[in-house]
């Protein structure tokens, strides 16, 4: 009984503390760091209609995190006139990368075919990822809303990694990893990553090797590169009730640590 | 199939709700109901969230693979080398018949084979010898500035290393550089547990994000 009273009032009080901070606005002070800082700048400096892909190789579960990530980088590419690909190397990110890049278009007035296009869900990432290096419309023979791929006319002139500036994998798992080790090593393709923050550690050492160009970073990422962008978004929101949640879940640690070795302190005194 | 997947909903105006924003709601608090106790409510949130997982997967597959892959190309565009692949496939299924189980070998060994062939070379070059030309470096720099960071990563590495050295036994030198890489370990462990605790905090973020923006439209 006492063990749920202790788990009801953690969990509890890190609920209210979520809700409030959420709701409050506070304008904290973000610096961006350098990968953000380098994601930001590539693609501010692309030459417009340049031609990048998108790729969301993740599930439904990790959404509040991808979301606010994926969100601000469509928005930077459509902003400057960059041209999108979108496709999904992980089933359940289809309907969901399909839908953030549909609305986010739409933001723009961008029209689909002309600016960004969606080729959907591929099977066997690996031949995917490898065959697109050779032809992309064998790959997709039609796009994710049954067109063929010829009658879009964004795909006129694109048929591999050649026009393609970028590939932005917005994964959630080791998605990514194959399109270092397959496009970026075989293809000399430009690999960059939105990930989440439990991922990060996987992708360091393929940052500091140079097979990753740079890493957007769950959601102090998202709020970083909002900053840059210059217009907050769901990141920055978050980022005020996450560090609220660090600060509590710190204050826990230390506050179990206390209780624990004074009960031992007491205990070997009474011993 | 995917027809009724790929319809963008349509947007709704000012002050009307979606019906797919209040079953998200609804189900979003009963998963919440979990850190209470399990409950019936919770049970039922969690089997739909599976259902309807593999319900997608398996729609997004028998399209993009079976329909798109094989069928339509084999019986609408003549494309007879298919049939290869499709009966490979079929030579899957004989693993549910003890008798002719020796079949599925056939194309087990293909795809063991092909996969190999197709990852190792890559897997060589991108986690070798990309990492160990990485780990590489200099400690003075060219203009004979000492690099501390390139020295953790030499002693690190080495460290480490030793650690997973187990033909012998840590004792002496080897012992005090594995114990020395051990540190390296945790020191990467609390770093990998710090991000996830971060990650699982930004999915409660994005869960009270949904709950006061899209159902409850306490923050605009």
């Amino acid at each position: 009984m006492t063990n749920l009273k202790t788990r009801w009032i953690i969990f509890a009080s890190l609920l209210a503390l979520a809700v409030i901070s959420y709701s409050i606005t506070i304008k904290l002070k973000i610096r961006p760091s350098p990968q953000v800082q380098k994601t930001y700048d590539y693609i501010e400096n692309l030459p417009e209609s340049s031609a990048i892909v998108v790729s969301f190789d993740h599930e439904a579960s990790s959404l509040p995190e991808i979301k606010p990530i994926t969100q601000v980088i469509l928005r930077h590419a459509f902003r400057n006139n960059i041209r999108i690909i979108g496709m999904s190397l992980f089933a359940e990110g289809t309907a969901i990368g399909y839908s953030m890049l549909t609305r986010t278009a739409g933001e723009f007035g961008k029209s689909y075919g002309q600016d960004y296009a969606f080729l959907g869900f591929k099977p066997q990432h690996i031949s995917a990822i490898l065959g697109m290096g050779e032809s992309m419309r064998g790959v997709f023979p039609e796009d994710y809303l049954g067109t063929p791929i010829d009658s879009i006319p964004l795909m006129r002139h694109i048929d591999n990694y050649d026009s393609i500036a970028m590939v932005i994998s917005i994964a959630d798992g080791d998605r990514a990893v194959q399109w270092i080790e397959y496009a970026g090593a075989r293809y000399n393709q430009k690999i960059l990553a939105g990930l989440t923050a439990a991922m990060i550690t996987t992708y360091d050492p393929y940052l500091n090797s140079g097979q990753l160009f740079s890493v957007v970073g769950g959601l102090k990422g998202a709020a970083e590169y909002e900053m840059l962008y210059g217009q907050p978004g769901s990141g920055s929101r978050g980022l005020l009730a996450q560090s609220m949640a660090h600060i509590f879940i710190i204050a826990l640690i230390i506050i179990g640590n206390v209780i624990y070795f004074k009960g031992r302190a007491g205990k070997k005194g009474r011993g | 199939m995917l027809s009724i997947l790929r319809e963008e909903p349509e947007r709704r105006g000012e002050g009307e709700m979606d019906i797919g924003v209040i079953i998200a709601g609804i189900l979003t608090l009963a998963i919440y109901s979990f850190l209470y106790r399990d409950n019936p409510i919770y049970k039922m949130a969690e089997s739909l969230l599976i259902g309807l997982s593999i319900g997608y997967t398996l729609v997004i597959f028998w399209q993009s693979t079976i329909l798109d892959l094989l069928i339509y190309p084999l019986f609408g565009g003549g494309k007879i080398i298919l049939i290869v692949p499709l009966f490979l496939g079929l030579m899957m299924f004989s693993r549910f018949s003890s008798s002719l189980s020796w079949l599925s070998r056939i194309p087990l060994s293909f795809m063991i084979g092909a996969g190999a062939g197709v990852a190792i070379p890559a897997m060589l070059y991108a986690r070798t010898l990309k990492q160990v030309s990485a780990s590489v470096t200099s400690i003075v720099s060219a203009n004979g500035n000492f690099n501390f960071s390139e020295l953790v990563v030499v002693v690190g590495l080495l460290s480490t290393l030793s650690y997973f050295y187990f033909s012998r036994h840590h004792e002496g030198a080897l012992g005090r550089s594995a114990k020395v890489g051990t540190y390296f370990l945790m020191i990467f462990f609390g770093a990998t547990f710090g991000y996830t605790v971060m990650s699982r905090l930004s999915t409660l973020i994005g869960r009270v994000d949904f709950l006061l923006t899209d159902f409850l439209h306490v923050i605009k």
